[in-house]
This record gives C-alpha cells, structure tokens and sequence, in this order.
C-alpha cells in the first residue's frame, strides 16, 4: 500500500498568493512614497524652493491621501479590490513617471498632492487588509501583520535604493524608475488578485467545506451579530466608535513622534543628531517584528481586542519613560518599547474590524477609521509645533498625547469581543488548515 | 508652522527625515564601500526578485499538482475496477 508510505503534501492556499502579491504591492507604493524625502534637496536646490514649500506638495498628499479612503473604500466595497487596486497602480506608476518632468511647484503638488496620494489610497493598507480578510478568517490577522511589515521593508529598502539612485543618476532618472519598478506590481496583481476564495471554489484559510447541515455551515458560517451590509449600520454600534476612537490616538502619538521625536531627542535629551537618527531607525526596525508578532499572537492565542489594549498600555509606558527618564537610555527604551506597537495596533484594529462587522463593508469602514487616525495625527503634530513655539519644549505635547494612551487602552480592553467577533460564533470546531 | 509641513506620513513614512536619510548612507557607505551604481544594482535585484519568486512557487506548485492529478484520477479508475470486480 503506497498510500500510507508517501504523505500526501497539500498544495499552498491561494490565498498566501494573492497575501504575497499584495505584500510586493505594498512594498512598491510605500517605496514610492516614503522616497520623496529623498527627493526634497535635490529639487530644491535645483529650482531654489525653500523646505516649508515643498513640503506643503507633501502635506497637501497626506490630507488627500486620509479624505479620500473612505470612497476608494467604498468602490473596494462595490467594485472590489482587483480592479480597483490594478487601475490605481497604473495610475501611480505613470504619476511617478511624470514627476520627473517636474518643472514648477504647482506641478509637484498636482501630481504628487493630488494624483499620486489619490492612486496610493488604492492599493492602501485599509484595503488590502479588507481584501486579506476576505481570503483569511482564523489567520487574518497574520496575513494583515505581513501585509503591514511588508510596508516597512518597502521603506528600508526603496528609500535607501531611491538614495543611491538619485545620487548614481538624477532625480528625474530617478523618479522614472520608481515609476517603473510600481508599474511591474500590475502583472503580478493580473495574475494572483482575486476577490474571495469561492472565485476559486475555496474556502477561507483553505478550509475544506463545511459538513452538509452543520450547525453554523453555509452563508452564516463566519457571521458574527454585528455583520453589517452597509458602513451606516457599524457607526450606531459601539465596538466601531471604540476602535476609532482608539485608533485616532494611535494617529496622534505616532505621527506626533514622525516628526518630532528627532528635534526632541537633539534639544531636550541633548544626543547627536547621528545618534538621533540610529535610535529613530531602530525603532522603525522593530515595527517589523511588532506587526508580525502581533498578527501571530492574536490568530494563535486569540483576544484580540487584548493584544490592541495591551499595544496601547506598553506605548503608554514607553511615553513614560521617555518623560522621565532624562538620559539616552530613555530614549533606547522608548525606541524598543514603542517599535514594537508602532505598526502592531492597524493590523489589530484592522482584523478586529473585520471579525466583528465581517467582510461586506470592510473597505469603507476601515477608510473611515483610518481617516480618524490621519485626523489624530494632523491635531497632535499641529498642537506639538504650536506648544513647543510657546513653550520651549516638548515635554507637555508629549505628554498630553501620551496620557490619550490610557483612555485608549480601556476603549479597546472594553470592546465585547466575545459577544460580537465571528471568530467566537461558530459553534461547529473548524477543522485543519489545508496547507 | 514649518514642522507641520515638514512631516510626510505616519506609520512607515517616518524615513524621510533628511537627518535620517543622511545617516543611512553614510552607513551603507561605511559598511559596504561600494559606488552608488553597485548598491542600486543589488537592491534593483532584490527588488525583483520578490515577484519573481512568489511566480516561481506558485508555477512549481502548479506542476506539482499537474502531475499529481493524473496519478489521482488513474488510482480512483482502478478503485472503481476493483469495486466492480465479484
């Protein structure tokens, strides 16, 4: 009897393809982006803007980028994810393309404050999470977590590559390859994007199908009491407005470190510029882990709501500790503490979303979300600069943010995970995975 | 008001501080040495090489299961033949 001799190995879910297409997605446009700091002397010095006005081209795509989620959600929601995601990253790579003919400042803040942070909301975390939650149901979280590691990665390598290339060849060059290289994310997105796992006579997480008659087998097997089929219906529960609200402090004390936790370092802690830098990147290395780490640990342990009140408590602390510890260790400390739940609260926030309000209107509802969050980080990085312009320091600013940790915390801690999540509804066990 | 402009993204967008960027060349420079046309060269292949390797499983796992169907439908043809037999 062969059969018992050669173990039969299952073939990978498609779902991890069409996780793997959107991670190189991801990595692609966030490379994109992130590069424009990189961007910022060389065009400056070339037609002599001053820093203030190219950043309000960047400032301008930030704001676009945040307004326009919810309706790029909402086409997710309608359309779907393929067609949208692969039309946006035609757009973005040819709006990458023309940057290089860049010529006048209002043209910069067209196409990268208009066009570009328009594309980008495509193919943006909010929807590729709703589009990751339509493949996976007890591994959600974990392909969310690699989804949003993998716009880290994209930033440590294409800034640096962008870096190079700008100094190998020209910002314009430059810009065209950028361009480019977005543009090879559209074959891969044809070939592996698909909607949901019955497009391909699959089961979520490559399950095979639910027994004939099963308690909680068929159209509600994954439902939970609050699946919505509209965005409307999510905003009169609570749980949405607990995660928003939550998620509006990530945006503010993230954000608020983005742009000030270098100028704090230097002038209130008083270490180099240089060693500034090393702790701040540091920190953005251990994004990577944070998110995946998280991603696993809820799928595996589950309590997700836990893990976001626990990713809150620790930033909490690490604000702590960056209050009162007057030394560099502080700053060390906060680094570790902090790049651990950087990235590690959107894909808490993101799959919890999805296991309570399910999958039908998880594109607009998770723009909308992440609308408060860019809200929350415009306020806090406006209050700091005001703050520290009257006062001197930062040690108020961040300290008013980071008490916001602590209603945070218990917003997230008090959502009833247990009544609304679909993870806990199904009442028949859910066999193996298949891959 | 200038630091308000001055920031470019939240999550993940924090590498565009010149302060930073200045940093990580001088690493990458330190560390490997090598002229710019080198590092892009090397990032350009690692770049590609994520897409190329995610169609390289999934067509070795498209084969596999090619092969693997064959055998399959042969083994549950000779099930059918004994099940048949007296």
């Amino acid at each position: 009897m062969n059969q018992s001799s050669e173990p039969i190995k299952k073939p990978i879910y498609y779902g991890w393809y069409v996780c793997a297409a959107t991670l190189f997605i991801g990595f692609v446009i966030i490379g994109a982006r992130n590069s424009f700091g990189v961007f910022v002397v060389p065009m400056s010095e070339e037609f002599g803007w001053n820093r203030t006005t190219i950043s309000v081209a960047a400032a301008l795509g930030v704001l676009v980028n945040g307004v326009a989620q919810p309706f790029f959600g909402q086409i997710f929601d309608r359309t779907g994810g393929r067609k949208m995601i692969i039309t946006s990253l035609i757009v973005l790579g040819i709006g990458t393309i023309l940057l290089s003919l860049t010529f006048h400042i209002l043209f910069l803040a067209f196409m990268f404050g208009i066009v570009i942070s328009i594309a980008q909301t495509g193919p943006a975390p909010s929807n590729t999470a709703a589009l990751m939650s339509r493949w996976f149901k007890r591994r959600r979280a974990t392909a969310i977590s690699i989804n949003s590691s993998a716009l880290s990665v994209g930033g440590m390598i294409m800034v640096p590559f962008s870096m190079f290339l700008v100094e190998a060849t020209s910002w314009r060059v430059a810009w065209v390859a950028l361009g480019l290289i977005v543009l090879t994310a559209v074959p891969l997105a044809l070939v592996f994007l698909r909607e949901r796992p019955e497009d391909r006579g699959l089961y979520p997480d490559g399950d095979p199908p639910p027994p004939e008659g099963a308690i909680g087998a068929g159209r509600n097997r994954s439902g939970g009491p609050l699946e919505v089929e509209t965005w409307k219906e999510s905003f009169k529960t609570a749980p949405i407005w607990q995660m928003a609200g939550s998620y509006f402090v990530c945006g503010t004390t993230t954000f608020v470190m983005s742009v000030h936790f270098i100028p704090f370092a230097i002038e209130d802690r008083g270490v180099t510029g240089a060693t500034a830098a090393i702790i701040f990147g540091y920190m953005m290395f251990l994004n990577i882990f944070g998110a995946l780490g998280a991603g696993f640990l809820s799928d595996k342990i589950g309590g997700t709501k836990n893990w976001l009140a626990l990713a809150y408590s620790i930033r909490g602390i690490g604000y702590l500790v960056l209050l009162t510890v007057d030394s560099v260790l502080g700053l060390w400390i906060f680094a570790t503490i902090a790049g651990f739940s950087w990235v590690a609260t959107p894909v808490l926030t993101s799959s919890l979303t999805a296991d309570v309000y399910g999958t039908k209107a998880l594109g607009t509802i998770s723009g909308i979300t992440f609308m408060f969050h860019q809200f929350g980080g415009f306020g806090s990085v406006l209050m700091a600069g005001l703050l520290f312009d009257v006062i001197g320091s930062y040690t108020v600013p961040f300290a008013i943010v980071g008490a916001l940790l602590l209603p945070a915390a218990i917003s997230a801690f008090s959502i009833k995970e247990r009544k609304y999540s679909s993870r806990y509804q199904t009442l028949v066990p859910m066999p193996a995975a298949g891959d | 008001m200038a630091s308000f402009f001055s920031f470019i993204l939240a999550h993940q967008g924090d590498s565009a501080d010149p302060e930073l960027l200045h940093w990580i060349r001088e690493r990458l420079d330190q560390i490997f040495g090598l002229g710019p046309w080198v590092i892009v060269g090397a990032m350009s292949f690692i770049i590609f090489c994520i897409p190329m390797s995610i169609i390289v499983v999934y067509l070795m796992q498209a084969n596999r299961r090619a092969a693997s169907e064959p055998n399959q439908e042969s083994n549950s043809a000779e099930a059918q033949e004994q099940e048949q037999l007296p």
